[in-house]
Formats: structure tokens, C-alpha cells, sequence
């Protein structure tokens, strides 16, 4: 858990997000696990219904993000020992649930949108990223491509979903569904660098209140690290991003596009070198 | 397919530890990214693709640097490439989620999406496998002897040859570099090692498929069928080393699904079966002579090409594996 406070290495609370990008802050400090969030994203987006059952680990019966699922509550109780005992003390908000509304990212560099091979994927005016339905031809390339486990194909359309970030609401000045419903006012939206500034003062603010765990992950310390360069979709959290199912340190795959490609002909080189000389007339 | 709902906790992990071991390092050991749905018709498409683009390669460094007694390979080297490049676009579109928009792929070019590259790639070596296969035809006398015959013979394959092999090394090799590219941690830990391995893997198969039909057919001379074999040899080595550094550079967390259960027993059985097996074969086939050794050979060239699939297999679902085992995930997300 070294570095993961706001003193770190000098990039906490710096993103790469461009003037104007649109964004949400979940603030997990603020939330209550009603899930709001995830009901109104299903109405706003006429998302059918997920598997009805029982997950029997936590109140959290969703799971994952999905084709049908574009935010998502997590619950992780938090359990003191090896036996699963529940400490004695409460913490300071919360008490022993972390709850968290995840959702897309909409990263300043995305790795779904660089893999997609059809173009389907765009960023749009607002810096957010959005599939495009009728460009997509479910190649489901973005969905190993995304660090955060986000997109995935739908089993009755074939097609990549995720969040659009309501899209059509912003196109006509409305704020997302999740953030307009959430009661606590978790989910906040708007320019991404005005709420980084108020995640910043909250995040001191907690601090001044004792919750010295407090963090924002997405900055280009924590979350939006590796050319991500920040999430336009960025959280304050406050225990180790892992409890969230959330990747420290990720990176942006196609970092990797060049040096493989360059192994790759080296190898090449050497193997058509081989074949040469094993092939030529002597 | 058309429930309209998904399950989507079902790749929980083994049972064992607490639910508390489970949500002090992860989320009750859920996945933290989603695996890509490829399936065997990918595994299929990685085989036949390698096999295409390296037996292309292999027939026109014959044709250009073998002599005559190295025509029988450049021969069936191009019609092998053609043949099994065919099937390879039909196994494509058959994976799409939306089969009826593969042309959507030929929107954009897109430089840092190797699957984008990967399209027009083997849209590039096609036509070239497609037109040596022509003229290789032509030159067999099996177009007959006038009008596009003619025009067929006249064209320079050595240089069509030599222009198309880099394509065709691309179609072998750029699948490494698709893999490398994603957020799986198998994949990505490796990206430098994975177009290699592919790369000299697809080398192997498609010099054993030579072998294996050259000597089946009797179409080749002994020294053609040697020098197949040294090829054969370097190929195998060079896989073997590549092979090893996956298994040591993926270290103990995210190199766990080339150990355990049936992937591991078949990740051990193309080092054994596939790359180590046949490299033995082929040293005791040269101790002998007359018809043991021809024996020997040819179990080599099918134990090669059963292992270049197996191979393939076990990289498209250790990944699988890989992307849903959330320690694989945030060990590689620690570690910068
Ligand atoms: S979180 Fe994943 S799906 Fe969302 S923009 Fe980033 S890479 Fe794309
Ligand atoms: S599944 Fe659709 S959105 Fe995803 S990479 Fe393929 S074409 Fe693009």
C-alpha cells in the first residue's frame, strides 16, 4: 500500500484528460449500496434483466459488469482475521461495508477503442468513449483489450456493450441517469477537471476526519497509470485497489503493439536466415 | 444463445480459502477482466494461417536460392499455402458475434490494432498465395496452354515470391502480437516471446506438412527431403528455446495455467510430443536407413503438426485461464 496516498510520486491528482472532457467522480465514501445507480442505468438504456439469483458471498447479486450491466455495485465487507470475524471498531463511513458503483472508465487512452478494428469504438465530443451499435460486428477484440474488464459481447445481439456514458442524455444537457438518481450524491458528474479538483479537497477533507485511506484512484498515479494517462470516470476509494477488483498499476495494452511487432520481424529475419541457408543449393 | 440474460459469477474460484482470505487481495476471487470468447475456430485460424504464410516463404527461398531439385517444394509449398489460406477468412467471420458485418473490418486501417492489421494483412498475402498458386498452376501445364496460361508463365514468381513473403511471415507471426496486445496477463506478460514462438512454430508445421506430403507423394529427391529436415531441425530448436522462456518468464502466479490440470499436461505435451519427440525421432532416423527411417520421419512431421495445434490450443485457453484469475491480473498490475 506504499505510494497510494496523495503524496506519492508528485502525478496524484494530475490526469491527462483533455479541456472539456466530461467525466464522474464516485466518491465510495458516500455510498449507501441502494443501487439506484444500476437501476436507473437499466431504465435509461432499456438494459434487459441479468441472471435473478443468488451470488451467496455479499448483497452483491451482479457480479461484474457486463453487456446488460453498465454500473455495477460492489459490496466487500470488510472482515478482520483469518476466521471472517467482523472487527469490533467501527471505521469512519461506511462502517464494515466498502460499497462502490463501478462503470466504464472512459480512459484518456483507451484500450478498447485503440484494439477495435472496425472503428466502432469513438470518442466522442464530450472525451467520452461510446460504441457505436451499428458499426460493431461483435470481433470482441475490446473485450481482453479493456484493463478493467468492461465491455463484453451480448449473447442475443452479438454485439460489445458497455456504458455510453448516456450518451444521448448529454447530447441534450442531461446529466447520466446514475448520477441524477444516486441519492447521496456518490456518483457526481461534469468537467472532468473541476470534479478532480473537488475529489482532491474531499480527499483532504477525509483525511483532516481521520480516514487517512482515503485516495483517488484514476489519477496518473493509481488507475489511469501505464499511457492510460487518467479516467475520465475516476473514484475516491479507501482500501487497496484490488478489494474493488480494480487493477493498481494497469497499462495500456497497446503499449506493446510495437516492441511485439519488432521481436516479432527480428525473429524474422532470422528464421527466413535459417531457412535460406538450410533450403539453397550447395 | 437467446436467453437475454447472463450468469455472470460463475467463474468463481476453486474452493479453499475464506471469504475473507478472498476479499483481503481480491474480489472474492472474481474475475478483474474479461476474457475474449475465441474458441476452436480461432485455434484453427492461428494453424492454418501459420502453415499458410510459412510454407509461402518456404517455397519461394526454394525457388529462388534451391536449383531444380528443389522445385518439387516450391511446387507443393505454393499450393499448400494456397490451400490452406482458403478456409482461414470463412473461419474469421464465423467467430464474429455479427457474421453479416465482416465487411465492417475494411472501414479503417488502424496501426495500433493488431487485428485491424491482421485483416488487411491477410487480405495483402491472399492475393499473393492466390497468384503464386496461379502460376505455379500455369507452369504445371493444369490451366492449359493458351491466353491467361500464357500471360501466368510469363510473370516473374521469383520476385512475386519474394515481394509476397513479407506478408506472408506477417500472417504467421502478427497473431503472437494480437495475443501480446490485450490486457490478459499471460499474453501480455509475453509479448515479446509470443510472435516468435508463432512465427517458428508455423516454420515447423509447414515444413513438416511439406515433408510429410513430398514423402507420402513421392514427389522429391533425397537431398530435397534432407535439407526439409534441417529446416525442420533449426525450426524446432528455436520453438523449444521459445517455448522454455514462456514457461520461465511467466513466473509462478501468472504462469499457473501452463502448469495445472489438462492445460498443463498439454502445454508438457508440445514440449514432449511436439517439439522434443520428433527432434529425437529425426536423430534416430538418421542412424538408420531404408524404410525405419523414412517411418520415423514421417511420425516427426505429424507429431510436429499435431503439436503446432496443440500448441495454439493451449495459448488461446491458458489465456482463458489467465484473464480470469484476478492474482495473474493484479501481480502484473503491481509490478512496473
Ligand atoms: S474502462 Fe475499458 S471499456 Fe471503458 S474506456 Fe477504458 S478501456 Fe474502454
Ligand atoms: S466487438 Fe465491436 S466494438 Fe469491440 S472491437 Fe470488435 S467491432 Fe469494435
Amino acid at each position: 500500500m506504499t505510494a497510494r496516498g496523495p503524496q506519492g510520486n508528485g502525478r496524484a491528482g494530475t490526469t491527462g484528460a483533455r479541456p472539456g472532457a466530461l467525466g464522474f467522480l464516485t466518491d465510495t465514501t458516500l455510498c449507501i449500496g441502494c443501487k439506484a445507480c444500476e437501476v436507473a442505468c437499466k431504465q435509461w438504456n432499456q438494459l434487459p434483466m441479468d441472471d435473478f439469483g443468488f451470488t451467496g458471498y455479499s448483497y452483491d447479486n451482479t457480479g461484474d459488469l457486463g453487456a446488460t450491466t453498465w454500473r455495477h455495485v460492489a459490496f466487500i465487507e470488510r472482515v478482520s482475521d483469518r476466521e471472517g470475524r467482523r472487527p469490533t471498531r467501527l471505521k469512519a463511513f461506511q462502517s464494515n461495508w466498502l460499497m462502490m458503483s463501478d462503470v466504464c472508465k472512459h480512459c484518456v487512452y483507451a484500450g478498447c477503442l485503440e484494439a477495435c478494428p472496425t472503428g466502432a469504438i469513438i470518442r466522442t465530443e464530450f472525451d467520452t468513449v461510446v460504441i457505436q451499435q451499428d458499426i460493431c460486428n461483435g470481433c470482441g477484440y475490446c473485450i481482453p483489450a479493456c484493463p478493467f474488464g468492461v465491455p463484453a459481447l451480448s449473447l442475443t445481439d452479438g454485439k460489445a456493450h458497455k456504458c455510453t456514458l448516456c450518451y444521448d442524455r448529454l447530447k441534450d444537457g442531461l446529466e447520466p441517469a446514475c448520477a441524477k438518481a444516486c441519492p447521496t450524491d456518490s456518483i457526481q458528474f461534469g468537467p472532468v477537471e473541476q470534479l478532480m479538483e473537488r475529489a482532491k479537497r474531499r480527499v483532504a477533507d477525509l483525511h483532516a476526519q481521520g480516514v487517512t485511506e482515503a485516495y483517488i484512484y484514476g489519477d496518473r498515479e493509481v488507475g489511469g497509470t501505464g499511457g492510460i494517462e487518467g479516467l475520465n470516470a475516476f473514484f475516491i476509494l479507501t482500501a487497496p485497489p484490488e478489494v474493488y477488483n480494480l487493477p493498481a498499476q494497469p497499462e495500456l495494452p497497446q503499449r506493446k503493439v510495437l516492441p511485439a511487432f519488432l521481436s516479432t520481424a527480428a525473429a524474422a529475419l532470422g528464421l527466413g536466415l535459417a531457412a535460406l541457408l538450410s533450403l539453397r543449393r550447395r | 444463445m437467446s436467453m437475454g440474460y447472463e450468469r455472470r459469477w460463475e467463474t468463481r474460484r476453486q474452493p479453499g480459502g475464506s471469504a475473507a482470505d478472498e476479499a483481503r487481495d481480491s474480489y472474492y476471487g472474481l474475475p478483474a477482466i474479461h476474457k475474449p470468447h475465441w474458441k476452436w475456430s480461432i485455434v484453427l485460424y492461428f494453424f492454418l494461417g501459420g502453415i499458410s504464410g510459412a510454407s509461402y516463404v518456404v517455397a519461394s527461398l526454394a525457388r529462388l536460392f534451391g536449383g531444380p531439385e528443389m522445385r518439387p517444394v516450391a511446387r507443393a509449398g505454393r499450393y499448400l499455402s494456397f490451400l490452406t489460406v482458403i478456409p482461414t477468412p470463412l473461419l474469421l467471420i464465423y467467430d464474429l458475434g455479427r457474421p453479416e458485418r465482416f465487411h465492417h473490418m475494411l472501414r479503417v486501417l488502424k496501426l495500433r490494432s493488431p487485428m485491424s492489421l491482421g485483416v488487411w494483412g491477410l487480405i495483402a498475402f491472399s492475393l499473393f498465395s492466390g497468384l503464386s498458386a496461379l502460376i505455379q498452376a500455369a507452369q504445371d501445364g493444369l490451366l492449359g496452354r493458351r491466353g491467361p496460361a500464357r500471360l501466368l508463365r510469363a510473370m516473374p514468381d521469383r520476385i512475386i515470391g519474394l515481394l509476397g513473403s513479407g506478408p506472408a511471415f506477417f500472417l504467421s507471426g502478427y497473431t503472437g502480437v494480437l495475443l501480446a496486445a490485450t490486457a490478459v496477463p499471460l499474453w501480455t506478460k509475453n509479448f515479446l516471446l509470443l510472435g516468435p514462438l508463432f512465427l517458428s512454430s508455423a516454420l515447423s508445421n509447414a515444413v513438416a506438412a511439406l515433408f510429410v506430403l513430398l514423402t507420402a507423394t513421392r514427389q522429391a529427391g533425397s537431398h530435397a527431403l534432407e535439407r526439409l529436415e534441417r529446416l525442420d531441425r533449426l525450426a524446432l530448436l528455436a520453438e523449444l528455446a521459445l517455448l522454455l522462456g514462456l514457461r520461465a518468464n511467466s513466473g509462478p502466479v501468472i504462469g499457473r495455467p501452463l502448469d495445472e490440470g489438462r492445460l498443463g499436461q498439454a502445454f508438457r505435451g508440445v514440449l514432449g510430443a511436439g517439439v522434443v519427440g520428433p527432434l529425437l525421432l529425426q536423430a534416430l532416423a538418421r542412424r538408420r536407413h531404408s524404410g525405419m527411417a523414412q517411418a520415423l520421419r514421417l511420425l516427426a512431421g505429424l507429431l510436429v503438426l499435431a503439436g503446432g495445434f496443440l500448441l495454439r490450443f493451449v495459448l488461446v485457453f491458458a489465456g482463458h485461464r489467465s484473464a480470469d484469475d484476478p492474482q495473474a491480473t493484479f501481480e502484473l498490475a503491481r509490478k512496473r
